[in-house]
């Protein structure tokens, strides 16, 4: 009876074969290349983001990371238990994405929190007038701490308005008016190597971390994923930290339902 | 292969289509490679003019990170869905990609039209993720520019088909 089998649908059955087998054999391939992790090389030398993946170990800050600007760009409290610190580019659309989310952590927890905030402007074509944002930022803060702030949410908050403006640097003095900078120091001080060099600090910091995108998020030295950059990630990280950090004298840090109340 | 009077116009069909099937081969090589990449989390080797880590450990390395990306501001919290990298739909779009090509191949023209379609949603998205390792990551990969050349090949394969007319009598 063998002999007498249909030749069309030999034929028909040739490429579903083929396609079988070329999928068995992604299938092997992609199982051989996951179970035999190689110690590859990376050409750009930072493998701890990535091995810290693998084992599901939270990458921290190296010990001997460069220590950035001094003192840095901050809000909260010195003291506090949990320190935030976000190296972040003004022209990074994700960093945008999670600068209202860091507001509203800052506004829940208050003097909870220590936040630190890095510049680490991308030295990339697209992100053209990044370096020159973060320097406009330390230079609002030279007149006074708060005013880097103010500075930081204005660029934040506007950064599809002036990333794509040929006359940025208007609209930034705007900025500048609008926060109650004086303009002529302000743009004095965004001539001049402090500013600056302020900026090149906490670059130097971002890059001996190893850091590769932006935003960057530490709590507490322990590197926080892209994907918990949210309220609830954020608020779960923290108020673990809390409790870790003062198990007896603050019971129930973890709920901030009635503690809202009273920041404003 | 049942009838004697083919012409040369039909023959080259005949090979496109195989030559898609092949081409598809290669996206899904690359494709599986970048997928157990994100597993493992091993670094890709990559080029001097290259910054792989920072293109494949960018939020737009997932599914989530590109859903995150359109719904700006409305950062969900990391799900099973959220953290397939796009890598993983790569691989199953050249798969099928294969599948439509080899069926068209053996006979089957109704699937070249299909091929066609996914072909061309796979090239539109292919180009936008070029556009956002220029714009908006700044780094480029090897590994994701040979995946967008292979869509672009695959693109033209098709495109040079609605070209080549077969010499019906």
């Amino acid at each position: 009876m063998n002999n007498t089998k249909n030749v069309a649908e030999k034929k028909s059955n040739t490429p579903i074969l083929i396609i079988g087998v070329v999928l068995v054999v992604a299938l092997l391939a992609g199982w051989y290349l996951l179970s035999s992790p190689k110690t590859a090389t990376n050409t750009n030398g930072n493998t701890a983001k990535a091995n810290a993946a693998n084992t599901t170990k939270p990458n921290t800050i190296p010990a001997n990371a460069p220590q950035g600007a001094n003192p840095p760009n901050q809000q909260g409290s010195p003291t506090a238990l949990v320190t935030l610190e976000e190296f972040a580019d003004f022209q990074c659309p994700q960093c945008g994405a999670v600068h209202p989310i860091m507001n509203e952590i800052k506004s829940t927890y208050g003097s909870r929190i220590r936040f630190i905030f890095r510049n680490y402007p991308l030295a990339i074509p697209a992100h053209d007038k990044s370096y020159n944002a973060a320097v406009a930022c330390e230079a609002a803060g030279m007149q006074s701490p708060n005013k880097f702030f103010e500075m930081q949410n204005l660029l934040f908050t506007n950064q599809k308005a002036w990333t794509a403006d040929p006359n940025y640097r208007t609209t930034w003095k705007d900025y500048a008016q609008k926060i109650g900078l004086d303009v002529a120091k302000w743009e004095n001080d965004m001539a001049g190597i402090a500013a600056k060099s302020r900026v090149d600090e906490d670059m130097r910091r971002a890059k001996g971390m190893g850091i590769n995108s932006t935003p960057t998020l530490y709590i507490n030295g322990v590197d926080v994923p892209f994907q918990q950059m949210n309220v609830t990630g954020l608020k779960a990280l923290i108020d673990a930290e809390l409790a870790k950090a003062a198990p007896q004298n603050q019971t129930a840090p973890a709920a901030p339902a009635n503690t809202g109340n009273t920041n404003k | 292969m049942t009838e004697p009077e083919i012409t040369s116009a039909k023959r080259t069909i005949a090979k496109l289509p195989l030559a898609a099937a092949v081409v598809a081969l290669a996206g899904l090589a690359d494709a599986v490679y970048l997928t157990a990449h994100h597993y493992n989390a091993e670094p890709v080797p990559c080029g001097a003019a290259f910054d792989c880590e920072m293109v494949l450990t960018s939020p737009f390395a997932t599914l989530g990170g590109i859903i995150n990306w359109f719904a700006a501001g409305t950062i969900a919290p990391g799900t099973a869905i959220g953290e397939i990298p796009l890598a993983a739909f790569g691989a199953a779009a050249y798969f099928v990609a294969f599948a439509l090509a080899t069926l068209t191949a053996f006979g089957d023209q109704r699937m070249w039209k299909l091929f066609g379609a996914q072909v061309v949603l796979m090239a539109a998205f292919s180009g936008w993720l070029i556009y956002v390792q220029a714009a908006l990551i700044g780094a480029f990969c090897q590994f994701c520019l040979i995946s967008a050349a292979i869509t672009g090949t695959l693109f033209t394969i098709f495109v040079i088909s609605l070209f080549i007319k077969p010499k019906t009598t």
